[in-house]
């Protein structure tokens, strides 16, 4: 196959903002051309790779790896200072969905506009006019001014018209990550797709879980340059692997052990992980009366309360909870930021309750693990893990994960010859 | 494989219109949006300008100017659709972050729309101004047919000016500040509401470097006496504006490549 995107060699350098910078003709002027002597720094450091069509590939990498900066280079913004980028075909992006987008404007004049943005004709955009508007569900609004539009409508909206490009390469930056779950769901099934038809995909995301399910090879980037490049699992298993090492390096080694009102212990780096730059100080298993319990009927409300606290203010954190076996296997999981929670800047005491509805488990031993976590998933402040558990008892089930609520119906031959009394 | 170079090509430029025209019309609806007067308020502030000018030299210190009326309102138009553009198009960059960071996007195509947006409403104030003309007992001849030349000079000129200060703006914030008082000193220097023979011999020399002077007098030549205009030195600035649109188109697309990582 031949390669739809070929980087050789590809280093960009970018000034670094410094306060002796001039930013203004003034400046210029009083400072003389000794100003204009910037320092740089490289944000991508001789990147080399190449990329066959029809492929779809992640890149990861923490923030500030470079990830965006590649991506946007790889759609022709911005210039390398060394080597090349080349790609064959139409580019299209799915970053900065709303760019171009103006409240003040139909929703009809906002899709001719982000249209032509998104580099389609007039003639092209009046074609697909009609798809993009019930891809979008906006049939009976599309003539109310975008303010009037919900933030749903709005990104559904610009997602619409993305999705309507045809493009033989498409960059997708962390647009995922917006969104409610119906709308979420869309998104990938169009990237799907997009895939199907052959179109060659570059994502970025934080998420490893999402790079694992949607690609098909990984570019791991760190401080700008490549670390590993091939296959998704493989890649994203390193990355994930030295993610929990840095966490792990970065738990503290002297901390006392904390015995807890169950009887358990906190033991760093044994049941507990970590920084320690904030701390979960309480959590308790809540009943739907809000009484505490430690054994539970399965198919009942169970909810998760979390205290938690930090001395530093800590920029919106994300807080896990997991439901795991005693061997290890998750069989619940959620996370704030899947939720499309935002939480907000910590710096002191807070708490949290995870409501579950349902909770539709086999009858066993559980652990409820729970987790606060930098804002990017690049370490845990506390991880709390086996530590909270969890008796649920069901009846009428044999192995398997999950006791949904069920009824048997089974047409029942009564045999003419034979009664039981 | 040539045929396919031309289809391109051709996509490409109906591409480049399609996008003018959808934010020039971006642009002229916000402007105009929930506003009654809608098209009219660009009219008021040249009409302001009239006013003053006309009782100014008609009334406290004449100057003499046959149709005086005509005369300042045709200075005006023209001047304003330079100054505004200029103003406007200084920022159209930094404004417009959204759009420079996107793949595939033609920034060049920001200053044009700038431009273009100001055309439309000096367009759009023609027919005021010939009302003026016709009352002031003026007529209309074949030399009019100029008027379109002159306006692709008037905006070819504007754009190249708006490329340099844009891409400056990008890195310099304070062009906005400078070219607003460099406007005010150009606009006393440009014979809008006075003639340039006016001014004494050992200044004319400014009047003749200066290509706005000369797109005026082509203006007033061909509106006001409607005679064909000077053929020299409209065809000195063509030279000119065609040179300083290749400095300027040069400079943008240089700095283009650093747009997006200064903003």
């Amino acid at each position: 196959m031949d390669a739809v995107i070929t980087v050789d060699n590809l280093s960009k350098r970018f000034r670094r903002r410094n306060a002796n910078q001039p930013t203004t003709l003034k400046e210029l002027a009083l400072k003389g051309l000794r100003g204009l002597r910037a320092e740089y720094f490289w944000g991508l450091r001789d990147l080399s790779f190449r990329i066959t069509a029809g492929r779809t590939v992640g890149i990861i990498g923490q923030n500030g790896a470079g990830k965006s900066t590649l991506l946007r280079m790889i759609g022709g913004v911005g210039k390398p200072d060394r080597g090349s980028v080349r790609t064959e075909g139409r580019i299209s992006a799915l970053l900065d969905l709303g760019a171009g987008f103006h409240p003040e404007l139909t929703g009809r004049e906002n899709v001719y506009i982000a249209g032509v943005i998104a580099g389609l004709t007039r003639a092209e955009i009046s074609e697909r006019f009609e798809a993009m508007v019930s891809f979008a569900e906006l049939e009976d609004f599309i003539d109310n001014p975008f303010r009037t539009y919900s933030s749903g409508m709005q990104m559904r909206l610009a997602f619409a018209v993305a999705a309507h490009t045809d493009p033989q390469i498409l960059i997708i930056d962390e647009v995922l990550a917006v969104g409610d779950i119906a709308f979420q769901r869309k998104c990938l099934q169009r990237i799907a797709q997009f895939k199907a038809e052959g179109c060659t995909i570059v994502l970025v995301s934080h998420e490893p879980a999402l790079i694992r399910e949607l690609c098909d090879e990984v570019l791991w980037l760190r401080s700008g340059q490549l670390v590993a490049h091939g296959a998704a699992d493989v890649v994203v298993g390193q990355y994930v692997a030295e993610m929990t090492a840095e966490t792990r390096r970065r738990t503290p080694r002297l901390r006392p052990n904390r015995q807890l009102a169950s009887g358990a212990e906190l033991e760093l780096n044994t049941n507990r992980f970590g920084s320690m730059e904030a701390e979960i100080t309480e959590v308790r298993l809540l009943d739907a009366h809000g009484l505490p319990l430690a054994d539970m009927e399965s198919g009942d409300t169970l909810r998760v309360l979390i205290d938690y606290a930090s001395s530093q203010p800590i920029p919106a954190p994300i807080l896990s909870v997991s439901i795991s076996r005693e061997d290890g296997l998750v069989c619940y999981d959620t996370h704030t930021a899947v939720s499309g929670i935002e939480t907000t800047m910590l710096a002191g005491q807070k708490s949290a309750i995870l409501h579950i509805d349902r909770l539709d488990l086999v009858g066993g031993l559980y652990y409820v693990d729970v987790g606060i976590h930098e804002q990017n998933w690049q370490y845990s402040y506390d991880y709390h893990w086996h530590v909270y558990p969890l008796t649920v008892h069901a009846s009428g089930t044999g192995k398997g994960i999950l006791h949904a609520p069920h009824q048997w119906e089974v047409e029942t031959v009564q045999p003419d010859r034979i009664v039981i009394y | 494989m040539t045929t396919s170079i031309r289809i391109w090509n051709n996509r490409t430029l109906i591409y480049l219109r399609d996008l003018l025209h959808e934010l020039v019309g971006r642009d002229l609806k916000l402007r105009y949006k929930r506003s009654v007067l809608g098209i009219i308020w660009s009219l008021i502030s040249p009409l302001t300008q009239l006013l003053i000018f006309t009782f100014l030299f008609n009334k406290v210190v004449p100057l003499n100017i046959p149709n005086y009326t005509t005369f300042v309102f045709s200075g005006v138009l023209a001047w304003t659709w330079f100054q505004t553009s200029l103003l406007m198009g200084t920022t159209v960059i930094v404004d417009n972050r959204d759009l420079i960071r996107r793949p595939g996007f033609p920034a060049a195509v920001l200053p044009a729309v700038t431009v273009t947006t100001n055309l439309i409403h000096y367009v759009l104030a023609l027919p005021v101004l010939l009302v003026f003309l016709l009352l002031d007992g003026g007529r209309i001849t074949p030399a009019f047919l100029v008027l379109p030349l002159i306006l692709v000079i008037q905006f070819l000129f504007t754009l190249s000016l708006v490329y340099i200060v844009a891409a400056l703006h990008v890195t310099f914030r304070d062009v906005q500040h400078i070219l607003g008082i460099a406007l005010i000193l150009l606009f006393y220097l440009t014979p809008v509401f006075y003639r340039a023979n006016a001014v004494p011999e050992e200044y004319q020399m400014i009047y003749q470097l200066n290509p706005l002077a000369h797109l005026l007098d082509a203006y007033r030549t061909l509106l006001i006496m409607g005679q064909w205009p000077d053929p020299v030195p409209l065809a000195l600035i063509s030279g000119a504006t065609v040179v300083l649109f290749g400095i300027g188109y040069n400079i943008f697309t240089r700095a283009n490549d650093h747009f997006a990582e200064e903003l």
